[in-house]
């Protein structure tokens, strides 16, 4: 029997948002299951709504964050890992997996890779976007990382045939994989909207701001680094009043605004729901180099105003010390973003952009006849 | 004018300036020369103190030895030119008026110019350091007889014009320039044309050395020195060459290392021009410590050209005088909106221009006029003095405004430098400079953080060997501590007052405070005593010492204070040692 089933995976909100996208413009009227995992905890709230809506068959559970954690480092570890690979698949989802046809995935980890070497030959494996690394990383290979020698661990690699990005010229990962166009989410178009907001039960910000930084995960990922200061000295450049910082999900507590940098951010949903349903085009994002900064332009076709603080970063991170990653950003910057994308090379350049962008310096041509 | 009656053997010329209080000596010591058939000629140049009167007198008292010209103030030289135009001796010697000559100078000097009919005859010079209350006698030559090229080249006392006896024809073809140093443009040239010489071995002559006089003090036209050595080369005889350019470049040494430093980028484009002389010289060539000079002569020095751009007015009033006075030789651009064609620049530049931003576009005039012409911008509210000559021997300079922000009222750089043609690039650029039209400085600070590593921090840093930068005192504000060579005088400020900004105010006294506790430190071997109180004083002990501590780690931290360090080591143990 020919099944034509597909298998959305999703490990985080943006992956949510372009998994119910995939279902929509690329699979419609074919049936999907979608696994929502636990990778991060804030998505387990949506799957009632999820559910509700009706655009999987199924919508499953995957308690895979463990799995991910335990079994990923040593050959022995993943050894045992794939031995055991039916009775931790079987206690980490909700449900049975069907057989399928296609395997919707973003992230290489050893979860996606026990599907791999479990699910049928036919069963073709299709990657999605998931921000910078999607463009530059080449998860596979060899020398990356333990997995990718052990050969049920590489099996993914066999059934891996394209990868959808939004923007596939900016790809450079070097492992001559196709890349795909994945369509622009349609931000106008009132139905899909409708759907996000529900699924992600949006709210829309009280009390915006004109300048919104996007803060990173640094903290909860133990990376020391000066990303309050440069918050501080946006805020100071900007002036406090028109000046919100939207703190990262995965972060334990909302430290700017702990630290009166910023007011509290009250709203919890999607970064990307705040650009479908907001007035967005006069406002300023900030970011270090988070890549929400960058969903309007490569997800929505967006042209905001983006100032990109990794230049002025200081911190140990993978982008730092990356030169494909940091190839990336160049590229981006110089081939992709518009004359409204920043990248300040001093803190005094920074300071001069946002106070440029918040209307200072902005001149008007003089009369002469006056 | 009385005339002298028995015929003149030697005419003595004094010319006078402003000397009232020396003349005297100077006059009765030529009065008291052995030498009866003398006339003396006072030349009073223009004087405007009692000179005049005190001349009169003498030529009342004396009127069959002196006579008095009154002219209107043209300089030494051309005083001398004037006693030589009206003296009958056979021979001719000059006497400067605040020095003074021995009784048997002119006799002795005479009678050997007659024992072989020399052209001229030398004595030795006493020179009297007056404030330092001492004398020294310089040998004008080792031996009895002048053996004229070992002379040229060995010698002493060449240039000057008080310690020779001239034949008076001499002065029929040669005469002095209007210029300082006119001795050295002159007199050294005249021994090689005259080699036929005399010396008498006695030092006769008397120079007082004092402060503030043209040998000790400095003045934009004090670059007639370059003039007068390259007057020297030019019209020297060819025959001793050789000679000449050692005698030169010997003189040029003590002038680039240690009298007129200040001149240094002139003398530096001197010995380019004359390049082959120098290099090729055999005398150089054997003299460990002359051949110095000659690693000068790559060093490429910074044009004395002065860069002002000004829209919708003329040069400021004042501006051309105040650099003439310090740059008398100084060329100077003097750019309107018109001197590029708006085809002629960049989408920026013109926009600017359209939105009346004409600071933005004034200051792309200056930078690319800089880069085409090399030089010193200098906007039309700065006011240099004469130490900015130092700077030409930079490649590329710039100055702070404050502990963060660069100057942009004076900087310079070598003709097409490309540190200058990289800004004028970023003018072509997508970025927030030309977006917002943002002041040159905000670019130079962004460049130079990016591309050469400075540290916004107020302080002197030389960018990778290329790019210095200075402080505020020295491009922006004078803090009267002599390292000021250009300063911002946006409106009068009487006399004795200096502008400053708050910003630079802070700064500098909080580095007076940083040295003050340091020295104290130093002096002490211990922690420093009670600090003067600062605005807001009030802290506690723990406060201060903590306080203490971020200045000492910022001393410590600075490069004289890490490059003295051994130094201060050595002194400590050496004074362990010595029991003090």
């Amino acid at each position: 029997m020919f099944h034509n089933t597909a298998l959305i995976i999703a490990n985080s909100v943006y992956q949510l948002l372009t998994a119910i996208h995939i279902k929509n413009a690329l699979l419609p009227g074919q049936e999907a299951d979608i696994l929502v995992t636990d990778a991060t905890p804030a998505l387990q709230s949506y799957l009632p709504r999820l559910r509700e809506t009706g655009l999987f068959h199924r919508v499953i559970r995957g308690q895979t964050a463990e799995i991910n954690r335990q079994y990923g480092a040593k050959i022995e570890e993943i050894n045992e890992a794939f031995q055991n690979a039916g009775s931790l698949l079987r206690w980490a989802l909700s449900d049975e997996l069907a057989e399928y046809a296609q395997v919707y995935f973003a992230n290489f980890d050893l979860f996606t890779r026990m599907l791999a070497a479990r699910l049928g030959e036919n069963c073709a494996f299709t990657g999605f976007e998931d921000g910078f690394s999607s463009y530059v990383i080449n998860f596979l290979r060899e020398d990356r990382a333990p997995v990718n020698r052990h050969p049920d661990g590489i099996k993914i690699k066999e059934k891996l045939h394209k990868m959808l990005l939004y923007e596939p010229r900016l790809a450079m990962r070097g492992d001559g994989l196709p890349n795909l166009p994945l369509p622009k989410i349609p931000r106008r178009d009132p139905g899909l909207r409708e759907l996000y907001n529900y699924v992600f039960d949006y709210k829309p910000l009280q009390e915006g701001a004109d300048f919104i930084f996007l803060e990173q995960s640094f903290a909860a990922d133990g990376i020391k680094s000066n990303d309050l200061d440069l918050m501080k000295e946006c805020q100071q450049a900007v002036g406090p009043g028109r000046f919100l910082v939207k703190p990262h999900p995965r972060n334990p507590e909302n430290r700017p605004f702990a630290l009166g940098l910023s007011r509290k951010y009250a709203s919890a949903a999607p970064w990307e729901l705040t650009l479908m349903n907001e007035d967005v085009q006069n406002k300023t994002l900030i970011t270090v180099c988070s890549n929400a900064a960058l969903t309007g332009r490569i997800v929505f076709g967006l042209d905001l105003n983006t100032v990109m603080l990794y230049r002025l970063f200081q911190g140990k991170v993978l982008w730092k010390e990356d030169a494909v990653l940091w190839r990336y950003l160049l590229k981006f910057r110089r081939q992709f973003a518009g004359s409204n994308y920043y990248v300040p090379q001093t803190v005094y350049e920074l300071r001069n952009i946002l106070h440029y962008l918040g209307g200072e310096g902005r001149h008007e041509p003089t009369c002469s006849t006056c | 004018m009385s005339q002298p009656v028995q015929p003149v053997k030697v005419s003595v010329i004094i010319p006078v300036f402003r000397v009232e209080n020396y003349l005297e000596r100077a006059v009765d010591s030529v009065l008291a020369q052995t030498l009866a058939e003398k006339e003396i000629i006072l030349v009073d140049d223009g004087s405007d103190d009692a000179c005049p009167q005190i001349c009169d007198r003498y030529a009342r008292e004396y009127p069959q030895l002196v006579r008095v010209i009154h002219k209107q103030n043209e300089g030494l030289g051309l005083a001398r030119n004037s006693g030589v135009d009206a003296a009958v001796g056979e021979y001719v010697a000059f006497v400067d008026s605040d020095d003074a000559v021995d009784c048997k100078m002119y006799e002795q000097m005479y009678q050997k110019a007659k024992e072989a009919d020399y052209d001229i005859v030398m004595c030795d010079v006493q020179i009297h350091y007056v404030e330092e209350n001492r004398t020294a006698t310089v040998p004008t030559y080792p031996g009895e007889e002048i053996d004229l090229p070992d002379y040229i080249a060995n010698g002493n006392n060449i240039t000057y014009s008080v310690n020779k006896l001239f034949r008076r024809s001499i002065w029929e073809q040669n005469r002095y320039e209007k210029m300082l140093f006119e001795d050295i443009a002159l007199i050294p040239a005249l021994v090689t044309k005259y080699p036929h010489i005399g010396y008498v071995k006695q030092p006769f002559y008397h120079y007082y050395r004092r402060a503030n006089t043209i040998s000790t003090t400095f003045t934009g036209a004090m670059v007639d020195i370059v003039r007068a050595f390259r007057a020297f080369i030019e019209t020297s005889d060819p025959a001793y060459r050789e000679e000449v350019i050692y005698c030169a470049a010997k003189q040029l040494y003590w002038n680039m290392t240690q009298s007129r430093a200040l001149f240094l980028p002139d003398f530096i484009q001197l010995l380019q021009q004359y390049k082959k002389d120098f290099l090729l010289n055999p005398y150089v060539a054997k003299d460990a410590k002359i051949k110095k000079i000659l690693d000068f002569i790559p060093q490429e020095v910074i044009p004395r050209r002065f860069i002002c751009v000004h829209f919708g007015a003329g040069l400021p009033q004042g501006y051309r005088r105040r650099l003439e006075e310090c740059f008398p030789a100084g060329d100077v651009v003097d750019a309107d909106e018109t001197y590029f064609a708006a085809h002629q620049l960049p989408q920026p530049v013109r926009l600017a221009m359209e939105h009346g931003q004409a600071g933005f576009a004034r200051e792309y005039y200056a930078l690319r006029i800089l880069y085409e012409a090399g030089g010193i911008v200098l906007d039309p509210d700065m006011q240099a003095n004469l130490n900015l000559n130092r700077l030409r021997t930079n490649r590329c300079f710039f100055g702070f405004e404050d502990d963060e922000a660069l100057s942009t009222g004076c900087y310079g750089a070598l003709k097409g430098h490309y540190v200058i043609q990289a800004l004028l690039d970023s003018y072509k650029e997508d970025n927030i400079y030309n977006k917002a039209f943002l002041p040159l400085r905000e670019r130079l600070r962004d460049f130079f953080m990016l591309h050469f590593g400075l540290r916004p921090n107020g302080r002197n840093q030389l960018l990778q060997k290329e790019v210095q930068l200075y402080l505020p005192s020295v491009l922006a504000y004078d803090m009267q501590d002599g390292e000021n060579c250009c300063k911002r005088v946006p409106i009068p400020i009487p006399e004795g007052y200096e502008l400053v900004s708050r910003p630079v105010l802070k700064m500098w006294s909080t580095r007076l405070m940083e040295n003050w506790n340091l020295y104290k430190q130093a002096l002490n071997g211990r922690p420093a005593g009670e600090p003067p109180a600062p605005p807001g004083a009030g802290l506690s002990d723990a406060q201060w010492e903590r306080r203490l501590q971020e200045v000492v780690n910022t001393y410590e931290q600075s490069t004289c204070w890490r490059i003295t360090k051994p130094l201060r080591a050595l002194s400590q143990f050496l004074a362990k040692l010595f029991g003090r």
